[in-house]
């Protein structure tokens, strides 16, 4: 019998609107995208500003992970090697490859280039954190939550992390969703147990 | 445990030679390898300056005996990987424990290539057999086959520092007693996609490239493969030969700062340096000569420059990128490097960084720019950096 995980924290940005472990924190009704991601930003205080040269995909990943770890994470507790993430989405990084095919007319976009690929979200995500451990971004068709549960169930049993970021970072022109639970081998005050359905009553 | 690897046999092609011995030639001769663009079929002809094998694929194909169905990746891994096997000269291979530890970034996207301008024109046109063997792994598969490697075999591509990693690893294999010999070390072929992804990026010289100069404005992009034949002590002591050298120290470290840049202070290659050092025991003091990664792009180089200067400040060794003879030949670079490295060792050889002219601002030191004989050469570091902030070092000492 494997040891049973615990989802510490969770965060959805969808919408409109940001939730973390269910409640609303802040909502905008701004229709275009990289408006409301900047005034999720802003609202919640955050000052990193590489934040500006990201894509959108990056822009909404790093947004629900900085919500999600803000004030509840004790980095203390894990060494960078001990941290990892398990992402997937939909389309890719196929929100940027569109705008920079579009820049390809006139003299192709290096800014836009760089972010032709789904995993940079994790990559940035590691860099704001110094997170070192495993990490993966899988492609699916909608989000898997029973595949994600033993991606990381396995990530964690074997020993190669000791807490994991998951979920979905999904964004294509004006749609956009991100569903990200950080999931720990102890509970804290909050947390609900990590299992596929759990996931699934989040995401929404 | 072995307690050390050999270096029993090298081999390299490159725009400046197929074999080690037309390599030797040309660098005493300061003859670069860059020039028109030749045989890529691309818009940017005769505006970018690349290095090309000066081989057709067809005579890569009737030099290996592949068929021409093979990317070009796999028929210059093909030829390098044999000249290597063969100038270590094991004559019971098939008693050890052997391994083909090969990298690339492109695999086969050359054929690919040729594939999709049809196929996109009508996607009823072109045959799957034609594409399906094109990714990374398929390259080390179809080369391990042809030099009858059975035990372990392969693929790494991290970027720039894929070969120098391949190395890195197939010496690990050695020392933890998995294998007893490994072909280690890749292979690159010119591509549309690489060719219009570094153009992308705006790190292309139009001219020849001058790495560590004030002036520099870019990379080149090369082709080519190089390998090394690792040999554990027991197989070493079996061969009537001596050995190049050993590798003494290895070190991966990540930049974590940007997708294709290295961090203003070279954190990734400092650490890679001072780990490479840490593993072999040596100081700074004991390296002969640095083969740098040195690009020729204003960012490399400087970040490269200033992480020099953190670990061998005031006392620096000679160096010089020979990325001004071969041009950049991306996940060959590491391995291709390696072969020069290992031959500056055996002939006392110091290459010289062509087309230097001014020392860079921010740096204490120069390039070496003469080709030097007679030295007195025991310890090479060799620097590999990639994409994603993948950065490694190789030292090799002689024995």
């Amino acid at each position: 019998m494997l040891a049973k995980k615990h989802i510490t924290s969770s965060c959805t940005i969808s919408g409109g609107a940001v939730f973390k472990n269910g409640k609303p924190l802040f909502e905008n009704k701004e229709e275009d995208i990289s408006a409301f991601l900047l005034s999720v930003y802003q609202h919640f205080q955050l000052s990193y500003p590489k934040f500006y040269k990201m894509d959108n995909l990056c822009k909404l990943g790093w947004l629900a992970a900085e919500i999600l770890l803000k004030d509840t994470f004790n980095k203390e507790k894990y060494k960078p090697e001990e941290v990892g993430l398990v992402l997937a989405n939909k389309n890719s990084s196929l929100d940027d490859d569109l705008k920079y095919w579009d820049s390809v007319k006139d003299g192709a976009s290096p800014s836009l280039f760089v972010y032709t690929l789904p995993n940079i979200v994790i990559g940035e995500i590691c860099i704001r954190n110094n997170f070192k451990g495993e990490h993966t971004f899988y492609i699916q068709e909608e989000f898997d939550t029973g595949f994600t549960e033993k991606q990381v169930n396995y990530l964690l049993d074997s020993n190669i992390l000791q807490a994991c970021i998951c979920g979905w970072v999904d964004v294509l022109e004006q749609e956009y969703k991100a569903s990200l639970f950080l999931v720990e081998k102890e509970p804290d005050g909050y947390s609900i147990e990590f299992s596929a359905e759990n996931m699934n009553n989040c995401k929404a | 445990m072995s307690s050390k690897v050999y270096i029993a046999g090298v081999g390299v092609i490159s725009a400046i030679g197929n074999n080690v011995a037309e390599h030797l030639t040309a660098f005493e001769k300061e003859a670069a390898g860059m020039g028109d663009i030749t045989m890529l079929d691309t818009i940017h002809k005769g505006e970018l300056p690349v290095a090309e094998v000066k081989l057709t694929d067809a005579e890569l194909v009737t030099m290996t005996g592949l068929t021409t169905h093979n990317s070009r990746t796999t028929l210059l891994s093909l030829v390098a990987a044999k000249e290597a096997l063969a100038d270590a000269g094991i004559p019971e291979l098939g008693g050890f424990r052997t391994g083909f530890v090969s990298a690339n970034t492109v695999g086969g996207m050359d054929k690919s290539e040729d594939f999709f301008i049809d196929f996109l024109a009508d996607n009823n046109k072109g045959k799957l057999r034609n594409v399906f063997d094109h990714e990374c792994g398929s390259m080390t598969e179809i080369v391990a086959d042809q030099v009858g490697i059975r035990d372990f075999m392969t693929t790494i591509s991290t970027a720039c520092s894929s070969s120098a990693n391949a190395i890195f690893y197939g010496a690990r294999l050695i020392k933890n007693d998995v294998l007893d010999v490994v072909i280690a070390g890749g292979a690159d072929a010119l591509t549309k996609f690489t060719l219009n992804g570094f153009n992308t990026l705006m790190i292309l010289d139009k001219q020849f490239c001058k790495p560590f100069d004030e002036h520099r404005e870019g990379l080149n992009l090369g082709e080519g493969a190089g390998y090394l034949v690792l040999v554990s002590d027991t197989v070493m002591k079996t061969l009537n030969k001596e050995a190049y050298c050993t590798i003494s120290g290895y070190n991966n470290s990540n930049d974590a700062y940007h997708q294709t840049a290295s961090s203003p202070d070279g954190t990734g290659s400092y650490l890679a340096m001072k780990g490479a050092l840490a593993k072999s025991g040596l100081q700074p003091a004991d390296i002969d000569y640095i083969n740098l990664h040195g690009t020729g792009t204003p960012n490399n180089d400087s970040a490269e420059g200033t992480a020099i200067k953190r670990v061998f400040d005031p006392h620096y060794p000679p160096m010089s990128s020979t990325k001004s003879y071969t041009g950049h030949t991306l996940g060959a670079s590491g391995g291709v490097e390696a072969v020069f490295s290992v031959l500056a060792i055996r002939h006392g050889i110091i290459y010289p960084n062509l087309r230097f002219e001014t020392r860079m601002n921010e740096l204490p030191f120069e390039p070496e720019t003469k080709f030097l004989k007679g030295q007195n050469i025991k310890n090479v570091m060799s620097n590999s950096f990639g994409f994603g902030g993948n950065c490694t070092s190789l030292i090799f000492s002689g024995v």
